[in-house]
């Protein structure tokens, strides 16, 4: 077997055409996801029960299940009932890229949640003692103390599951879509060199980990100002 | 040693030859899959049967020849024609050139075909009375085929700018074509009636349009694979085919497993 590396420098371009649809599915569903995660750790933390337990069970069933079977159920379950397919939602249902991007939303806000709960968890208690001696009130204390060294705290992991989402929407290829896996696997259909292509579209995919790395390395720095010295 | 090896497979070489034309006239020996539903099979009696079958059958018939069967892997057909374990190989085996540089083949007595299935409620109209593509028609008409398939290519040459959803495999695109994600689908049609038109699910679809026999893209069709230099034979198998697309026979094999046409009609 021998490795055509000219293979590689002509089929780069092509699947960097993927590359678009697959940032857009990121960063759409990145930031769906972030914004219900944190109405998901506000009711994980109220302490009203008929807040926490739906958080919860939520959280559970979307951490607990495979997100290629999540983005199926979106994708083919719901399509098999009559009174989806002729409502409104059909019309983003239809789309294979709004099913993924609600499949994904969905997914990314479970583990955003938990990963805030950590964050916030993790904040010393002496920092609300110091907040209440202040006279501030708990949402004061909650908005200008806890939130933002939560969020210090939270960005290592936040920046884990950025990256794994970036490889969760390699399986939209899957659902006829054309990311950068889609290409890549078309490519391999006609040209039947999977080593050659693959290793292009793992290429591609390390140099989006590469800048999600530095982009949350930089994010670290600054929210961590008040414990640099 | 290898000159040993040649020289044996010399000699064999030669007494095959000598040794076929005069085994021919008695039995035909044909290799087949016996497992490729309703080509080739097995019913429940585990009776032989299938349009593969019926056509061996009836050339063995005209050309007064017994039909015996040997039953065995597709992948092991071809080399075991070559070794002289059977005469020929009746098994859809398509016509293509890689196979050709090995065997010859008998004129085709299956089409290798793409057609269109729509729902019939859509009434899509991507053909004309005549027969040929209204290519306009296809505009905003989403149309699902598997990925790099024989179709891929005929819609890349043809309707290059139809809005074409690509599928790893066959059973995505009708659960689509199902739920309208898609809103036609071209796919082989025997394979197509067999798996969805014929069943429940796929009540409501119609097949729309001729069959595609574009050469070019879908090749010529299945035949009866021979060792090369069997040309009295082959000459002998193309004729009984002949006659059968002729006499309706063929037609009638056809019909016993599809609604429709099977063999090359022109």
């Amino acid at each position: 077997m021998n490795f055509e590396i000219a293979l590689v420098w002509e089929s780069l371009p092509k699947i960097v055409e993927g590359m678009g649809l697959t940032i857009e599915l990121l960063l759409i569903s990145l930031t769906l996801g972030t914004a219900l995660s944190v109405v998901l750790v506000l009711m994980r933390i109220s302490g009203i029960p008929a807040l926490v337990w739906p958080a919860f069970l939520y959280i559970y069933v979307f951490r607990g299940t495979p997100m290629l079977v999540q983005l199926f159920i979106v994708y083919h379950g719901l399509a098999q009932f009559e009174f989806v397919r002729n409502s409104v939602l059909w019309v983003f249902l239809r789309e294979p890229f709004w099913c993924a991007i609600i499949a994904f939303s969905l997914n990314v806000a479970a583990y955003t949640a938990e990963i805030l709960r950590g964050g916030i968890q993790g904040v010393d208690r002496g920092l609300h003692e110091a907040g209440r001696a202040l006279g501030l009130k708990p949402y004061q204390r909650f908005l200008h103390v806890t939130a933002p060294i939560a969020i210090r705290l939270s960005l290592p992991a936040y920046g884990n599951e950025i990256i794994s989402l970036l490889k969760g929407t390699a399986l939209v290829s899957l659902i006829t879509m054309y990311d950068i896996t889609g290409v890549a696997r078309t490519i391999v259909a006609r040209t039947f060199a999977p080593y050659e292509i693959f290793v292009s579209a793992a290429i591609v995919y390390l140099c989006l980990t590469w800048l999600i790395q530095r982009g949350v390395g930089l994010a670290e720095r600054r929210f961590g100002r008040y414990v640099r010295r | 040693m290898n000159r040993f090896v040649l020289t044996i497979a010399a000699a064999t070489a030669a007494v095959m030859t000598l040794a076929s034309p005069i085994a021919a006239q008695e039995t035909l020996m044909v290799g087949s899959e016996c497992t490729y539903f309703p080509f080739n099979y097995r019913d429940s009696d585990g009776v032989l049967k299938g349009y593969d079958i019926d056509v061996a059958n009836e050339i063995g018939k005209r050309l007064k020849a017994k039909t015996e069967y040997v039953c065995m892997k597709f992948d092991g057909l071809l080399p075991a024609l070559l070794a002289g374990k059977f005469d020929l190989i009746a098994a859809s085996l398509s016509i293509t050139e890689d196979r050709r540089q090995k065997i010859d083949f008998s004129v085709p007595y299956r089409l290798s075909i793409g057609q269109f299935v729509a729902p019939k409620a859509k009434k899509l109209a991507l053909f004309n009375a005549d027969g040929s593509i209204n290519k306009p028609a296809f505009k905003g008409v989403r149309i699902g085929i598997q990925r790099a398939t024989t179709y891929d290519n005929w819609f890349q040459a043809i309707v290059p700018d139809a809005n074409i959803v690509r599928y790893e495999g066959v059973e995505a695109i009708y659960l689509d074509l199902k739920s309208g994600r898609v809103d036609a689908i071209m796919t082989n049609p025997m394979k197509t009636y067999l798996e969805f038109l014929s069943k429940p699910d796929g009540a409501g679809f119609e097949v729309v349009g001729p069959q595609i026999t574009d050469e070019k893209y879908f090749g010529t069709g299945a035949g009866i694979g021979l060792r090369k230099g069997n040309d009295a034979l082959l000459k002998r198998i193309d004729a009984a085919i002949l006659d059968m697309k002729k006499d309706g026979t063929l037609d009638k094999f056809s019909k016993l497993y599809f609604p429709f046409a099977i063999y090359p009609v022109n």
